[in-house]
């Protein structure tokens, strides 16, 4: 009794992580523009874009590596043109985020039916398998979570790691923490604000395209409209709950990651509750967690800013 | 050789011109003060010369060179650096971290902190600039973090430093260890340039000054040459004129203000009590900061109190709002206009309106009358010769002067009992201050308190009947304003105890 | 209203580029111009059927519309419309099924103000995080949007669940609570003279009453407003509350008009397009009528467009993001000063 418990234990535990992924990589990206000064709701726009468009490359080309580089690529096309927007037009960046969810929703649609509209059968392609990492993933309980993984959940949690260096060890983070709190400062010593936010912004799309990737590539093997449903709008709360802290981004989508995994395991064991309740599980969860957040708000203060220089 | 010379520059914003064929020459080792009024200016030359703005004609020179700065990096490049007079550090990182910001120290792009601290506090004990680099900036106090400033540009080997009023927000005490310091860069090499409006400064550690009025040059002169009136007349273009105080007012049967022990919950500010009858003027002197806006806004009901009590003309204010306390008859001036006081992207009417919104006269059937709010807006205008294209013109299109005018126009609506003036004059020229003054001193001939709290010393002596000083968040002492002795005022707004207390 | 050459040229340019790249993605699925645009203003103008189709989409987005408006103005970005809408329809049909035998006229206003009341909760809840806590609206009202969708599944599969079918739908709704067709055999119902008339009121509460200036003050510098006296938490609550109220009353419309029962997805992202019909309006009433029935004619155009010629629907979202996106663009793009 006891093993299988533990099995079913472990097995949720490498659910919740699998989960976990595209919303922790679109988080990671979110966070590195929030922490220069750009926020960012078209995140939905990013990881729609980074699907589709490595579903393309993947699908025309056969190959994991094009496909990857059209994710990356599509996810940036989305968040370049927020950061043209927010950075040198000077737009509210609410609205911006909200105009390109609608335009990439209706672009991917668009296209996705222009291909495949005429054909019967769903097209697919072949899923990315996950990767057994010898003796580590004999762990109990996390052995599974950790190490026997795609490489997909492998790169995030690199990512984590990476990023925490980046900006708590480097003088590029202390640059970047500077450009979001009090970018005149960083002015006056010569820090190229703009680009920094470009960077940021660029940085942003790389890795919500790889989070939408994610979600065609491996959890699925196809596109179709509106895939990411809403997976965006629950990055940008990770990135709340997390603080804009790498690590406690990844923990919040763990958080969140259970939650839906929680609710898979309730529906396939069959209630009379509807389906609905469940899915509605992550969400209360986030609202019920942003209350905690109060009065510790850290919003980067120049968080929606545009940057003027000659601003009298 | 000079180090430094600017030679005909011109810069112009939206059809004002800021600065018209100035030149300025500044030789090594040395403090070279640039004096003028507010708006002369002095701080567009030196964003000129700091990259932050391109000239629109004119060259500079550094050691003869001709060269070109299109931005911050490049005059640091040049060994030119600039303290702002509102400090560019980030209050969440350490001073460290402010002070290194943007360079590439060894084994960049990672950094050994360790390292970097102790370098820091190498440089610091060189030129007598005590820091400490683990602290965070947002808890050091306002000398400190100038302190921090100065170091950020030696550490980056700057060679001419500008200073943009660096005495503004210090205390006597704290501006003489500064001018400490200013020696000390002098004797190791460095030039100083420092922008400022007080002549007595300038005379006490410079030793040129380069004068400007209205965007052009007034004089240069060596201060061991000049006197005091010489520079107020080249600043100014006149002798100064001391306003004539009325010395009676008709006394009323009112308490006017009374406030008692009120103090802040986090202990920054308080118990302060003061009373002021009708028709007085008390003048709260001291150094920006210490508590005068908080107490401000506390008699106007912005914060809250901890215990004591507030009243006017014995009608206690305590369990008012901020609403019901103006409509007692409470006009607020703040010292930011523009974050307090105006709804800068609405018209002149509108901004009538933050005051008159909830009284009948601007009602008609529940709606709002436009038309009587502009015959409202008509009379403030002319009353106060209020300069604007039109009633509609968007309020952050006016200037400074004319903007505070809209303000006191609004605020003296419905002949207010008692008036909080902070920083009233702050940012206007000489014509809008005089206007300003004249209001206050009139509403204390109505027999109005005014409560007036001002960094500029000269101003308070000008217009109160009581002089106080606020340091730490409390009132050292009230003086009377004949009784009043200028190097005590300075030592009590620099902490010192009061005599009676001695 | 003036307008310079310059701008007024810059305004062309933005709906020129619009309507290239439309021009493009018709022909990039193989269709024809033409035989596109005509499709398109057939659906829209082509019988008193299509134009009433017209305004029976706009009706929700002209009240959902003037609710968003109403929070922009007091710097509460109301991004819950789309749940908001939701939550008036349930209580409509909550009412319906409750309470059916109520007189005729007091049954459908009473349901009126319960869906302005639902919806305005929903929005209430965020506005008084913000108001009061400083937490960002933005993420609150979409979690919210969620909840509201989610709830309305719970709900028509079982407190409001019709027993006589198995699909998950509410009973159909007494005949009192409903809003009466104004031009039959078309679906026009009285629903869009409330959303005109709302859209006055919000006119006149917004620029002739002091309780809109404090809006708008509190909008525009929170500070001075605050200094001036106005309570900035009691005024982003009010008008969060109008604003969800409004689209509950759109949500009210749309069932008591139109479905006369709740089923799933009745709201194919009205409150997500009422943000674009705000923007678009201005965020003046008058105006928002305007962009709403223009977005409205875009959604339905499309449709018979896919009809007609078989381009996909999922253009109208493309023309929409993009003329959004070249809005905020504009001033950069071509070159214009001042406006």
């Amino acid at each position: 009794m006891e093993v299988t418990t533990l099995a079913a234990a472990s097995a949720f535990l490498a659910a919740v992580v699998r989960m976990a992924t595209p919303i922790a990589l679109a988080g990671l990206g979110e966070t590195i523009s929030e922490k220069s000064g750009v926020i960012n709701i078209g995140v939905e726009a990013i990881m729609l874009s980074g699907a589709f468009f490595s579903f393309i490359g993947v699908f025309t080309t056969g190959s994991i590596l094009i496909g990857l580089l059209c994710g990356m690529a599509g996810g940036v096309a989305v968040s370049m043109v927020h950061a043209l927007l927010s950075i040198r037009c000077k737009a509210d960046q609410t609205i911006s985020g909200l105009a390109l969810n609608f335009l990439f929703l209706g672009l991917t649609s668009f296209l996705f039916l222009m291909e495949f509209g005429k054909s019967t059968t769903l097209p697919s392609i072949p899923v990315i398998r996950a990767m057994r990492i010898p003796i580590l993933s004999r762990i109990p309980l996390i052995g599974e979570a950790l190490f026997h993984q795609d490489p997909f959940v492998y790169t995030m949690l690199a990512l984590v790691l990476i990023l925490w260096i980046l900006f708590y060890k480097t003088e590029w983070g202390v640059i970047l923490h500077a450009v979001g709190e009090n970018p005149r400062s960083a002015d006056t010593v010569g820090i190229r604000v703009n680009r920094v936010r470009y960077l940021a912004c660029a940085a942003n799309g790389v890795l919500g395209g790889l989070g939408g990737t994610y979600l065609a590539m491996v959890k699925l093997g196809f596109f179709m409209e509106n895939l990411t449903s809403g997976k965006g709008y629950i990055a940008l709360v990770a990135v709340i709950l997390g603080r804009r802290n790498p690590v406690g981004v990844l923990c919040a989508a763990l958080v969140i990651g259970a939650a839906e995994a929680l609710q898979i395991r309730l529906q396939t064991m069959g209630t009379a509750i509807p389906s609905q309740a469940f899915t509605m599980l992550p969400y209360l969860v986030t609202i019920v967690v942003l209350f905690f957040s109060i009065g510790k708000r850290n919003d980067p203060s120049a968080l929606g800013v545009p940057y003027e220089r000659d601003k009298r | 050789m000079s180090l430094l010379e600017m030679k005909n520059i011109t810069k112009t914003f939206f059809g004002k011109c800021a600065n018209q064929g100035v030149n300025l020459t500044v030789g090594h080792s040395e403090i070279h003060a640039l004096l003028g009024e507010n708006g002369a200016g002095k701080t567009t030359l030196m964003n000129i010369l700091y990259g932050i703005y391109q000239a629109d004609g004119g060259e500079v020179f550094l050691d003869r060179e001709p060269i070109l700065i299109t931005s911050p990096k490049v005059a640091i490049a040049h060994r030119i650096g600039m303290v702002h007079q509102h400090f560019t550090l980030v209050p969440t990182l350490t001073v460290s971290e402010n002070i290194t910001l943007g360079l590439k120290s060894p084994g960049y792009p990672f950094v050994n902190r360790r390292f970097l601290d102790d370098k820091i506090r190498t440089l610091s004990q060189r030129y007598g600039l005590e820091v400490d680099p683990t602290a965070l900036v947002s808890t050091l106090s306002v000398g400190q973090q100038q302190r921090v400033e100065i170091m950020k540009l030696l550490y980056r080997e700057a060679e001419l430093l500008i200073l943009d009023e660096p005495t503004a927000v210090l205390t006597p005490q704290e501006v003489q260890s500064f001018f400490t310091v200013l020696r000390r860069l002098r004797s190791e090499g460095h030039s100083v340039i420092i922008i400022t409006h007080h002549i007595e400064e300038v005379l006490a550690i410079t030793d040129c000054v380069t004068v400007l009025r209205n965007g052009c040059n007034a004089g240069d002169v060596e201060t061991s040459r000049t006197s005091k009136e010489e520079l107020s007349m080249l600043m100014i273009g006149r002798k100064l004129q001391r306003e004539q105080r009325q010395a009676f007012v008709c006394p009323q049967n009112r308490t006017g203000l009374v406030v008692t022990d009120v103090a802040l919950k986090d202990g920054r500010m308080g118990p302060v009590s003061l009373s002021i009858g009708p028709g007085k003027i008390f003048g709260i002197a001291g150094v920006d900061g210490n508590g005068q806006k908080e107490l401000a806004e506390l008699i106007l009901g912005i914060r809250k109190s901890q215990g004591g009590s507030v009243s006017l003309d014995d009608v206690s204010l305590d369990q008012l709002c901020i609403q019901k306390r103006k409509d007692l008859g409470i006009g607020y001036i703040s010292d930011d206009r523009l974050a307090d006081s105006l709804v800068i992207d609405m018209g002149l009417m509108e901004n009538m309106l933050l005051k008159l919104h909830s009284k009948k006269s601007v009602k008609r059937y529940g709606l709002l009358d436009w038309k009587a709010l502009q015959v409202h807006t008509e009379q403030a205008v002319q009353e106060y010769q209020i300069k604007t294209s039109s009633l509609s013109c968007p309020v952050r299109l006016l200037s400074g002067g004319n903007q505070q005018k809209l303000i006191l126009a609004r605020e003296m609506e419905g002949n207010p009992r008692l008036v909080v003036a902070c920083q009233p004059t702050r940012g206007l020229d000489i014509g809008a201050s005089e206007a300003v003054h004249k209001i206050l001193l009139a509403l204390r001939s109505e027999g109005c308190s005014v409560l007036l709290i001002s960094a500029d010393l000269e101003e308070i002596l000008e217009l109160s009947d009581d002089i106080a000083v606020m340091h730490g968040g409390s009132i050292m002492d009230v003086i009377p304003n004949r009784d009043v002795d200028l190097t005590y005022v300075g030592l009590l707004m620099a902490g010192a105890k009061p005599r009676g207390e001695l | 209203m003036k307008m310079s050459v310059q701008v007024f040229v810059s305004f062309l340019l933005t709906a020129a580029v619009v309507l290239a790249v439309s021009f493009l993605l018709i022909l990039m699925v193989g269709s024809s111009i033409p035989l596109s645009v005509t499709s398109f203003m057939r659906g829209i103008v082509g019988s008193w059927y299509a134009f009433s189709e017209v305004l029976v989409r706009a009706t929700p987005l002209i009240l959902a519309g003037l609710g968003v408006s109403v929070g922009f103005r007091t710097g509460f970005l109301n991004i819950g419309a789309e749940g908001q809408l939701y939550m008036g329809a349930i209580a409509i049909t909550a009412l319906g099924v409750y309470a059916p035998n109520l007189p005729a006229p007091f049954m459908i206003l009473l349901a009126i103000v319960l869906g302005f009341l639902a919806g305005g909760l929903w929005s209430v809840i965020p506005g008084i995080l913000k108001a009061r806590f400083g937490l960002s609206e933005v993420i609150n009202t979409i979690m919210l949007n969620y909840i509201a969708i989610n709830l309305v599944g719970i709900l028509v599969r079982t407190l409001l669940k019709d027993p006589s079918y198995p699909y998950p739908m509410s009973p159909m709704l007494p005949a009192s609570a409903s809003l009466f067709p104004l031009l039959p055999p078309t679906r026009l119902h009285a629903g869009i003279l409330i959303a005109l008339a709302t859209a006055g009121g919000i006119h006149s509460l917004m620029f002739h009453t002091s309780a809109g200036f404090r809006m708008r003050a509190v909008g525009v510098n929170k500070r001075a407003s605050l200094c001036a006296g106005i309570s900035v938490t009691r005024n982003i609550v009010l008008s969060s509350l109008i604003s969800g109220g409004l689209a509950g009353v759109a949500g009210v419309c749309e069932v008591a008009g139109l479905h006369h029962r709740l089923i799933e997805g009745i709201s194919p992202s009205y409150g997500y397009l009422a943000i674009i019909v705000a923007l678009l309006g201005g965020n003046r009433p008058l105006r928002i009528v305007f962009s709403a029935i223009g977005i409205a004619a875009l959604q339905v155009g499309s449709m018979s467009m896919q009809r007609g010629a078989g381009v996909p629907t999922s253009i109208a979202s493309i023309i929409m993001g993009l003329l959004v996106v070249m809005i905020l663009a504009r001033k950069q793009l071509f070159r214009c000063k001042g406006v």
